[in-house]
């Protein structure tokens, strides 16, 4: 048989038709583009056993309870601890995505002196000098921690000064210190209890206070209500997440949150709609509703809404005594659903921003917010974790990021209960880092270290017999055996609640209806973070959504 | 017996913080790329703005999250698909998208009534390091291909691992829960099994304020919403009042 050139054309188209008819081209399709989705450059997550522990977030004042899912020994998800009573599993947007935060580019990777690559033990032996040269002022943004006593015992030990940088909640209870005499630390709103609750431009459901709180209380007693069990009101001058989502929206003024709170307190004692508990507000009812921009009658008719269904809080933003002397006016200092004292401690704080004259040298521990400035010519030392740049400072140390050090975890600032818990360390630090504590430990060894603070602590919460303890298991403090055994439940990333305070406690006096002051007030989640950087994914997400804009902050 | 997994998202509750398209991205290893948009980026679960249309104190805004709505017919990106890369599972009816076949066409894309599917228009890239913080359970995805909401299957396997290294044939209800829900601080988003009547996410389903996005179109979405606004339920549907995606604020 004569195989011709035509024949051979025949088997192979015969060939090329049949073998679509074969697994093979598909199979062979499929194998390139698995290949091809497998180039080496591609990112792979890390292998390893795959853990899930509990922490808590350091990265505000909050300090919400974490599960962390592991690989391999690092962070790689973050969701919320159930089990918690405080956080409810609930978490911050920014939470999820704070475990990236450790790798961002804008980490604080070595000591920097001036912009220069500089090492620990020169900053130290110019911190020693600074301080031998005159005095130091130390700087906290978390007060309540072990690290806050080790820094306010080396600035009472070397004629220093130790202040506190305070959150916008804590600044909106200040006025209270004064006309109490209780420490804005020791007090909280007893939110559970409230039935009213009038939030001047506060952002109650967009990063107020512990997320698992507030937005758990309003979605479980509000949200879709029309005549909810709590009546949420948002004063505010623009339609916010938390005013698009209140029961009553009252749009005022940009500024006029003062006028409308001193109207409505005139109008609530000339309409007698509460017995009469403070002095009268200078401002006339007219003056408060030209100012805000609403009418006499709508101001009158607000009033009567809000007393409406007692007991009720106001709440502001931030430092503002007119909506403070409001709560007295309303009866709600000291009472159930409102501002009470959560802690029999005492400690009173100078704010950071007081004048700093002579000092040498001023230490800024990581927790104070970035944005945060002193106003002094001295050294700074500042202890960071990431970047945020525009800011003045000497001496940049670099401070661990999110989960790399072992911390306590005290009130978070809007708390009606006192509580306590204890962090633990989850991620190996990839830098020489040290926290400020550890700094001014190695700089005056006589001081106590962290974790002598934290065992300390613990002692005393055992020898208190109060309180109880969540954490697999629910127990009260009276059925632990020893302090060790307190310590080593707390260590398992439990957290200790205090029993709720008596009512009543909590006396005020105000004379005279105070002066308007109008601070800046806090926007959303980000406003409260002390990292200067958000995750990556947040950055993203802000870009890439209508929702919100990336607030002032560094992107990736 | 089949599952058939779906959600109901109270609308009533969402407060917009986003946590939700964080726990995603974060569950499914989206990479933070600087060079995407609000166009080109890979937002599987996309919270939305919208208002009624008013102004001054009358306005009133909810805050929509918009995810894949694991269509039960006619699924129209299973149809158009050349390449058989996506296909309803029949034993849990998840949409499954399988990147290894997709060859990027985007017919999907274009047949999306939801406009819930994105198309990766980069090679996945993280700064230096980041790749650890990564979640081992998923797989990163390759340029070209196109992504969506697979109601975080990987979960489902997790689940159905641990049911059978217990000896079960059915997953405990509570170790399958989406990124998303777990995040919602206001439980809004609420997840579960619509083919169970006993289901409190299917009951939830079926009540009077429960709706879909354009259920006219039949393909049967297995994402439910709810609110007691009539002017949030009308929107659902096209056409049905003026209804404005809301801007920056």
């Amino acid at each position: 048989m004569k195989v011709t050139r035509r024949d051979l054309f025949v088997w192979g188209a015969g060939a090329a038709a049949g073998l679509v008819f074969t697994p093979v081209p598909w199979k062979l399709l499929d194998d390139v583009s698995i290949w091809t989705q497998n180039w080496p450059w591609i990112p792979q997550p890390p292998r390893g056993p795959v853990e899930v522990k509990q922490s808590f977030c350091s990265l505000c004042p909050q300090g919400c309870a974490l599960k962390v899912k592991t690989a391999g020994g690092w962070p790689v998800g973050i969701a919320g601890t159930s089990t918690n009573p405080l956080t409810r599993g609930a978490l911050c947007p920014l939470a999820f995505g704070a475990h990236q935060l450790n790798w961002h580019p804008q980490r604080v990777r070595t000591v920097r002196h001036n912009g220069v690559p500089s090492s620990w033990s020169d900053a130290r032996a110019a911190f020693a000098k600074a301080c031998s040269e005159g005095p130091v002022v130390i700087i906290d943004g978390q007060p309540g921690r072990a690290a806050s006593t080790v820094l306010a015992s080396f600035a009472e030990k070397h004629n220093g000064s130790y202040r506190v940088e305070m959150s916008p909640e804590t600044r909106a209870l200040m006025p209270f210190e004064s006309w109490t005499g209780v420490s804005a630390f020791s007090l909280g709103y007893d939110l559970e209890n409230a039935y009213t609750i009038v939030s001047f431009g506060a952002p109650l459901l967009d990063g107020w206070g512990v997320p698992g709180r507030f937005t758990r209380l309003w979605a479980e007693r509000a949200a879709g209500r029309s005549d909810p069990q709590l009546r949420l009101i948002q004063i505010e001058d623009s339609l916010s997440h938390t005013a698009s989502r209140a029961w009553k929206w009252v749009n005022i003024r940009p500024g006029s949150e003062s006028a409308m709170a001193a109207g409505l307190a005139r109008a609530l004692i000339e309409e007698k709609l509460v017995s009469a508990r403070g002095p009268m507000p200078v401002i006339t009812i007219s003056a408060a509703a030209s100012q805000s921009g609403i009418s006499e009658s709508a101001l009158g008719e607000l009033a009567r809404t809000i007393v409406a269904r007692p007991p009720v809080l106001a709440i502001a933003s931030n430092h503002n005594p007119e909506i403070a002397a409001l709560n007295v006016v309303l009866g709600a200092v000291g009472a159930h659903g409102g501002v009470v004292r959560r802690s029999k401690r005492t400690g009173k704080y100078i704010p950071a921003e007081a004048q700093i004259p002579n000092a040498r040298a001023v230490l800024i521990d990581s927790s104070v917010p970035w944005d945060f400035a002193p106003d002094s010519n001295a050294e700074i030392f500042r202890f960071v974790a990431w970047d945020g740049g525009l800011q003045k400072c000497d001496w940049l140390l670099p401070a661990a990021g999110f989960l790399e050090e072992l911390t306590d975890i005290p009130n978070a600032p809007t708390s009606a209960v006192e509580t306590y818990a204890i962090a633990p360390q989850l991620s190996k630090p990839q830098f020489e880092i040290q926290s400020a504590a550890q700094f001014l430990v190695s700089v005056d060894p006589t001081l106590p270290t962290v974790e002598k603070v934290i065992h300390s602590r613990c002692e005393e919460l055992f020898h208190q017999r109060a309180g109880t303890v969540y954490g697999q298991e629910v127990t009260g403090v009276a059925k632990f055996d020893s302090a060790q055994k307190l310590e080593a439940e707390l260590e398992k990333a439990s957290t200790w609640v205090g029993d709720p305070p008596p009512p009543g406690e909590l006396r005020c006096e105000l004379r005279e209806w105070p002066p308007t002051m109008i601070a800046e007030s806090s926007q959303n989640w980000a406003s409260t973070w002390n990292a200067p950087v958000l995750p990556p994914l947040a950055t993203k997400l802000y870009r890439e959504s209508s929702l919100r804009e990336a607030p002032g902050r560094r992107t990736v | 017996m089949s599952a058939r997994y779906g959600m109901v998202i109270d609308l009533d509750r969402c407060t917009g913080c986003g946590a939700c398209m964080m726990a995603c991205a974060a569950e499914n290893n989206v990479p933070p790329l600087p060079q995407a948009s609000a166009r080109t980026g890979l937002t599987p679960l996309l919270v939305r703005k919208v208002s009624n249309g008013l102004e001054g104190s009358d306005r009133r805004e909810v805050f929509i999250p918009i995810l894949c709505m694991h269509c039960e017919y006619d699924t129209p990106c299973v149809h158009v698909c050349p390449q058989q890369a996506v296909e309803v599972d029949k034993a849990t009816g998840i949409v499954m998208q399988m990147p290894q076949r997709c060859l990027g066409c985007r017919y999907c894309m274009t047949a999306c009534p939801y406009h819930a599917r994105y198309f990766n228009w980069w090679d996945p890239a993280w700064p230096k390091g980041m790749e650890k913080s990564l979640n081992p359970g998923v797989a990163t995805r390759m340029r070209g291909v196109v992504e969506k909401c697979n109601l975080c299957h990987a979960r489902l396997h997790a689940a159905k691992e641990k049911a059978a290294a217990a000896g079960k044939r059915e997953i405990d209800p509570a170790d399958y829960v989406p990124a998303c829900v777990e995040a919602c601080p206001a439980r809004a988003i609420r997840f579960g099994n619509l083919a169970d009547p006993k289901d409190p996410v299917a009951q939830e389903s079926q009540s009077q304020d429960a709706f879909r996005l354009l259920a006219k179109l039949g393909t049967e979405p297995k994402i439910y919403y709810k609110s007691k606004e009539p002017w949030v339920q009308a929107m659902a549907e096209p056409n049905s009042g003026p209804i404005v995606e809301a801007k920056h604020v």
